[in-house]
């Protein structure tokens, strides 16, 4: 930081020198567009915040803990809630941190300490990153031919672990290039020094790589996370249901092979009612999802400040 | 070579859990959901198809629900053909329809022994739409229907564009005024957007005899299509001259900002209301369907009483509750003794 701050001084100094006293307009302009640029972003944003909060902010005064408890209807707004979303979406998430995230670690890490630099390699690399770019929707359809049809015996078809597998396998490539990206951001020198003691590379991978390029691995994980909590296609096409929900006292076990629904689901279609009272109901559930990708965000940069190092 | 060999060990040895527990979890699981699976056939209903009857299957599985707790139950609205797919494919056991099953359908089910009951719950009128403030259209026949929104008009910017393809039907509300026509109206998707076809331009074609759209008819395809109802609202109430159809309780949902034209289909102009629906006198209703695997109620005693309770009076109700037109008692008399006698629908009703 300070050899850049310096040299900043220096090329400061070196265009005064060049320029005179006169000022720099065009960068001065340049400026206040990058300026003008981030306020428009952050305006859209609170444009949304202001509109999504004055909206639902009643349903919660009113109700309160009973609107998160409620279950989902599409007819009786007064009882209507968002438990059954609450839950689905907490139930996916789980399915998703079971299958997601030991598939993609492994993968990368792989990817960035087993695979040599072939062009079969590359090419699964880079693979990997268009996957990572596909519209969720193809997800969907993906999920709805495997986990729906194919693997039907498996999953029980239309079912919460379907879409639970749907959701990870969406967000395996992000975890993927993350885990790849803290791996690689670890020195060489620590391997080095690993090996230098007669570690084999499993060891130098256990007890060096990972520790060190865990706190990133977390971060990118988390992050995938709320993606995945937020996603209402691929839902909507592997069958999670918009109407109405009675598990009938089922366990959770279940309930796993069994209806569900999830928060972004539940906005979607409370969004389409006609009635005045679900558009606040909606709102109000944008809010709780709001909430929740938060808290999953905070907690990704918690942990990432709380166990970062720098090299 | 020694390296490599070493390193070749290590994957196996990092892959060999893995695959261990697949093979571990797979079997268990599949039987496990064998199990819960032949659990569910005795207390789970599913319920799929059109999103407009699905607020009143919700209405009653509410109701339901409250009396029969333990009984496992998912309403979902994708829409009338979608539902029917899985329907006949035997994922769902009762399917919302705003539409009569066609004969494709049919043998569909057929092809996987599928036997449907047909049941009418309730009658939704589709309301033609103009925004509030419109202040030159009121009543509108089918012949201006087909010159403003048929496959004819594609094209017309304005309402005046169509006046001469209008007066080649002698429809009856033309000339129009010089006022830029915007359509918003359900897209294909939609049992709405299926329904209009059905109702307004295969009557019209056949009464006219245009045989180039005797096989197939559409609305003209240059609209802004939505299967939200509630976006097509917005689109046409945020423009004077605009032009929408929505299904009744959309119209009554929105009555502050929307304006129901009336509708002549030969016999002058009726306005929208419960009662000239009811009666079919308002020519552009149709009737809300749910249909019942027959093969699940024998194997389902879950079906049967839902089914039961669907039609009781308490049941029924709900389709005016969430705000569709009840039916008249000589229909409901009709519906109640076909499900009683279980009557299997094999060929398409001409409704």
């Amino acid at each position: 930081m300070a050899s850049r701050a310096g040299s900043l001084t220096a090329s400061d100094l070196v265009a005064a020198s060049l320029h005179g006293r006169k000022r720099d307009i065009g960068g001065g302009i340049f400026q206040a567009l990058l300026i003008l640029a981030l306020f428009v972003s952050l305006l859209v944003l609170l444009v949304l915040l202001y509109d999504v909060i004055s909206g639902g902010i009643s349903v919660f005064s009113e109700r309160g803990a009973d609107f998160l408890r409620g279950r989902l209807s599409i007819v009786t707004a007064a009882t209507a809630g968002v438990g059954q979303g609450i839950f689905g979406t907490l139930l996916l998430t789980v399915i998703v941190v079971l299958v997601a995230f030991p598939l993609g670690i492994a993968a990368a890490i792989y990817l960035e300490e087993f695979a040599e630099d072939t062009r079969f390699n590359r090419f699964i690399n880079v693979n990997i990153r268009n996957l990572a770019g596909v519209p969720s929707i193809v997800y969907g359809l993906l999920g709805l031919a495997i986990f729906v049809k194919l693997l039907a015996e498996f999953t029980g078809g239309r079912t919460a672990l379907a879409g639970g597998l749907t959701l990870a396998v969406l967000v395996l490539p992000i975890v993927i290039i993350t885990s790849a990206e803290a791996l690689r951001a670890v020195p060489h020198s620590i391997r080095e020094a690993g090996y230098g003691v007669g570690a084999t590379r499993w060891e130098v991978i256990r007890s060096h790589v990972l520790p060190s390029a865990a706190p990133g691995i977390l971060t990118g994980t988390v992050l995938s996370l709320s993606r995945a909590i937020g996603e209402t296609a691929p839902l909507l096409l592997v069958g999670a249901v918009t109407g109405f929900l009675a598990s009938g006292g089922a366990s959770l076990y279940e309930q796993l092979y069994g209806g569900y629904t999830a928060l972004p689901v539940v906005i979607f279609r409370w969004a389409s009612l006609p009635s005045q009272d679900f558009r606040a109901l909606t709102s109000a559930a944008i809010i709780v999802l709001l909430a929740l990708t938060l808290t999953a965000n905070a907690l990704a940069i918690i942990l990432r400040n709380r166990y970062e190092r720098k090299w | 070579m020694i390296q490599m060999s070493s390193r070749f060990r290590r994957i196996a040895i990092l892959a060999l859990p893995i695959a261990l527990l697949t093979a571990a979890c797979a079997p268990e699981q599949t039987e496990a959901t064998s199990a819960t699976g032949g659990e569910n056939v005795s207390g789970a209903i599913a319920i799929s198809g059109s999103s407009t009857v699905e607020p009143i299957s919700v209405a009653v599985a509410e109701k339901f629900n409250a009396q029969n707790p333990d009984v496992e139950i998912s309403v979902q609205g994708p829409g009338t053909s979608d539902g029917f797919e899985l329907f006949c494919n035997g994922e769902t056991d009762i399917s919302d329809a705003s539409r009569a099953i066609k004969q494709e359908e049919i043998n569909a089910c057929k092809e996987n022994g599928i036997e449907p009951i047909e049941l009418t719950v309730g009658i939704d009128g589709l309301s033609v739409v103009t925004s509030s403030e419109n202040d030159f259209a009121s009543c509108l026949s089918f012949g201006d229907l087909w010159a403003l929104l048929g496959p004819e008009a594609e094209g017309f910017e304005s309402w005046s564009d169509a006046n001469q393809l209008a007066q080649k039907y002698d429809a009856q509300g033309a000339p129009y005024p010089d006022e830029p026509l915007v359509i918003t109206a359900p897209g294909e998707e939609s049992g709405t957007y299926g329904s209009f076809i059905e109702l307004v331009f295969e009557p019209f074609v056949e009464e006219q005899g245009l045989k180039e759209y005797e096989e197939e008819v559409a609305p003209r395809p240059d609209y802004q299509a939505s299967g939200n109802d509630n976006v097509i609202v917005e689109g046409v109430s945020g423009t004077p001259s605009s032009l929408g159809w929505v299904g009744y309780a959309f119209y009554k949902a929105n009555e502050d900002q929307l304006k129901a034209l009336e509708i002549d289909g030969g016999q002058g102009c009726v306005s929208p209301t419960p009662e000239t629906i009811a009666s079919f006198e308002y020519p552009i209703s149709r009737p809300l369907f749910i249909y019942v695997n027959k093969q699940k109620l024998q194997e389902n005693p879950a079906v049967q009483a839902f089914v039961d309770f669907y039609l009781s009076d308490e049941g029924i109700a709900s389709a005016e509750e969430v705000g569709y037109i009840p039916l008249e008692e000589s229909e409901l008399e009709a519906t109640r003794s076909t499900w009683e006698s279980g009557e299997v629908i094999t060929e398409e009703t001409g409704s």
